[in-house]
């Protein structure tokens, strides 16, 4: 379902070209659930950002659903965001004038889909996490915890191919990481695929497989022994 | 992403911060405004002298001689020339030969300066002089040059301490050898060209420094200025507006076989319909450039409004790496900032344009100028006020649609 090989990403400072990814390669089957470790610098977020279609690659190619997504316009990568990828960042990234209901609805507007549809499938996808009673709240008057579950949400609404989080529970409390976490275990339970970016051991111990870079190769790539259930 | 869901997202978030918003439509607001109240009092006012020549009479035609032309003094109008025009141009119905000259008008304790007109009887009828108290010059008065004067309301309030002074009597013509003459009638101040009162009532302007304006008979007038008392003017009403200009024609032929004068320019025929045409050219002119200079503030306006965008855009630019994040395309976010500026100019346009007509009115009603607002001016605003929005906001939304959504994300 996700398939990259040989990915070489550069970036150029003044003389020096940085490797931020030498080579990389990996296949993520449909229903998997991944963390991908490694310590700063190491490439992993590069590595999300491609193939969550946010950035382009020097070499290589990525077949998304068998379809090879290398070499597309910006707008058609925007289109794959939209349809195929769900993102869940670290900052939680909701907008913060509108409501947590319209944060929600967001990626549908962009997909097109019909007001009173974006609306039951909104409300439908906060349910999922737990939110229904906050839907009308603007991000600013929710907790930490609860705004990562609108942003899971805002992920899922459009049944994307995969979830991408970078870092999801980096500034989440214990008790609000444990939730979200097992948000994400049900979510993969049910179907959909995971991709997160961790850097704590206990987190990435959930997941049912780990994937570690260094200097941007992989350099270890296991199926998770005694995984921690939430 | 349709037009409504964009323009619902620039309303909120133009509503977000209110300040902001009123401040950067000030600048449109200001520029607009500016602009309609000048063009709309220009019109306005060229409306005024179309109908202030209308009631001088757009069928008159003015016969002239061309000073530097002048070889001798038989080629100035005679009275007979007057005479002879009115019986032979069936079109004509009045002429009026006139001769004004720089005089005093002085009684026991005042003097004036003075405007002095000498005319015939026809005059009144031509400019439309209304009388407000006994009567203007009649036939009789004007074939006897007898010493008669029609003084305008406000001299006569100055030099006999009321506006009823028929039948009193004073000096004028020039200073060395003025003769006294009768007030046979006193004339309402005409409201443009004597610098009256626009409401036709008595001009309170400084009445003791402004000349005296005389009419006396034209007979009379030759015998206060017996060496320098040439013709050089006469004016001619025609039956109807339409036959004007054929009226002149003839007349200016009839002068000119009378002085046997047919091969150089001499004589002139102009009529006020062009001088008309002339005034309003001038006027639009004028307006026209005032209105340029008022739109460079819009100019400024617009800069305010490319300005706030581009703060707008680096304010908001993790909210566009989240939009395009999830999904939004290059032209969703070109589009969305593009809608904040063009609302931003047009709400500003439109609450400039009910500014600017409002002040138009208020300003008009102290001048008296009724100000003309037309549909295509208020067309003319929307339009180029989107115009405005879009120019402006075109850059900024470029900036924020070409973002990459990664630098976005990760910007703070």
């Amino acid at each position: 379902m996700i398939e990259v090989k040989d990915v070489l990403r550069k970036y150029s400072t003044g003389d020096i070209d940085l490797i931020a990814l030498n080579s990389v390669s990996l296949k993520i089957e449909k229903g998997e659930f991944i963390a991908i470790m490694g310590p700063s610098g190491s490439g992993k977020t590069t590595f999300m950002n491609l193939i969550g279609c946010l950035d382009r690659m020097d070499g290589g190619t990525y077949l998304l659903n068998g379809q090879d997504v290398s070499n597309l316009e910006d707008n058609q990568l925007a289109h794959i965001r939209n349809k195929e990828i769900g993102f869940v960042f670290q900052a939680f990234n909701l907008l913060p004038r509108i409501s947590v209901l319209k944060n929600v609805e967001l990626p549908m507007v962009y997909g097109g889909v019909p007001p009173k549809e974006r609306r039951e499938r909104a409300l439908s996808a906060l349910d999922k996490v737990g939110l229904s009673d906050r839907v009308n709240h603007r991000p600013n008057e929710i907790s930490g915890g609860q705004k990562q579950r609108v942003a899971i949400a805002r992920a899922i609404v459009n049944n994307p191919a995969v979830i991408m989080a970078d870092e999801p529970t980096g500034n989440l409390d214990t008790k609000s990481s444990v939730d979200i976490m097992r948000i994400f275990q049900n979510l993969n339970n049910e179907g959909a695929t995971v991709v997160m970016v961790t850097h704590e051991d206990n987190i990435a111990q959930s997941a049912k497989r780990v994937v570690k870079f260094l200097d941007g190769e992989i350099i270890d790539d296991h199926v998770v022994e005694g995984r921690k259930i939430f | 992403m349709n037009f409504l869901e964009n323009f619902k997202m620039a309303v909120s978030s133009i509503l977000s911060n209110k300040m902001r918003t009123f401040l950067t439509m000030l600048g449109i607001i200001i520029g607009i405004s500016s602009v309609i109240t000048i063009i709309s009092l220009g019109n306005g006012g060229q409306n005024y002298i179309t109908d202030e020549f209308a009631k001088m009479g757009a069928n008159t035609v003015t016969l002239s001689v061309d000073p530097t032309k002048i070889e001798q003094s038989s080629d100035y109008f005679t009275l007979k020339d007057a005479k002879e025009i009115k019986s032979r141009v069936e079109t004509v119905k009045y002429v009026s030969p006139t001769i004004s000259k720089k005089g005093t008008a002085r009684t026991d304790t005042k003097t004036k300066t003075a405007n002095i007109s000498g005319v015939n009887s026809d005059y009144a009828l031509i400019t439309n002089v209304e009388i407000v108290y006994g009567r203007f010059l009649n036939e009789r008065e004007v074939e006897e040059g007898k010493a008669v004067v029609v003084i305008d309301q406000t001299s006569a309030k100055s030099l006999f301490g009321t506006d009823d002074a028929v039948g009193k009597s004073f000096k004028l013509g020039p200073v060395a050898s003025s003769k006294s003459a009768i007030v046979v009638g006193v004339s309402k101040a005409s409201s443009m060209f004597s610098g009256g009162g626009e409401r036709g009532g008595p001009p309170d302007r400084d009445a003791d420094n402004t000349p005296a304006l005389l009419t006396i008979p034209i007979t009379f007038l030759q015998t206060l200025y017996p060496s320098d008392s040439n013709i050089s003017t006469l004016s001619v009403t025609s039956i109807t507006q339409e036959t004007a200009v054929q009226a002149g024609n003839e007349a200016l032929n009839i002068v000119q076989g009378r002085h046997n004068n047919k091969t150089t320019d001499l004589y002139k025929a102009s009529n006020s319909a062009s001088m008309l045409e002339t005034i309003n050219t001038v006027l639009g002119t004028f307006t026209t450039f005032i209105g340029a200079v008022a739109a460079i503030s819009l100019l400024v306006g617009g800069i305010g409004v490319m300005n706030i965008m581009l703060v707008s855009v680096t304010e908001r630019t993790q909210e566009i790496g989240i939009r395009k994040a999830i999904g939004a395309t290059t032209n969703a976010i070109l589009v969305q900032f593009l809608t904040e500026s063009v609302i931003l100019s047009v709400l500003g346009g439109l609450i400039g344009m009910t500014l600017g007509i409002l002040s138009a009115q208020i300003i008009g009603s102290f001048i008296s100028i009724t100000p003309s607002v037309s549909l295509a001016v208020v067309l003319e605003t929307i339009l180029f006020s989107s115009a405005v929005g879009i120019f402006f906001g075109i850059y900024p939304a470029r900036k924020a649609a070409r973002l990459n959504p990664i630098d976005a994300l990760r910007y703070e």
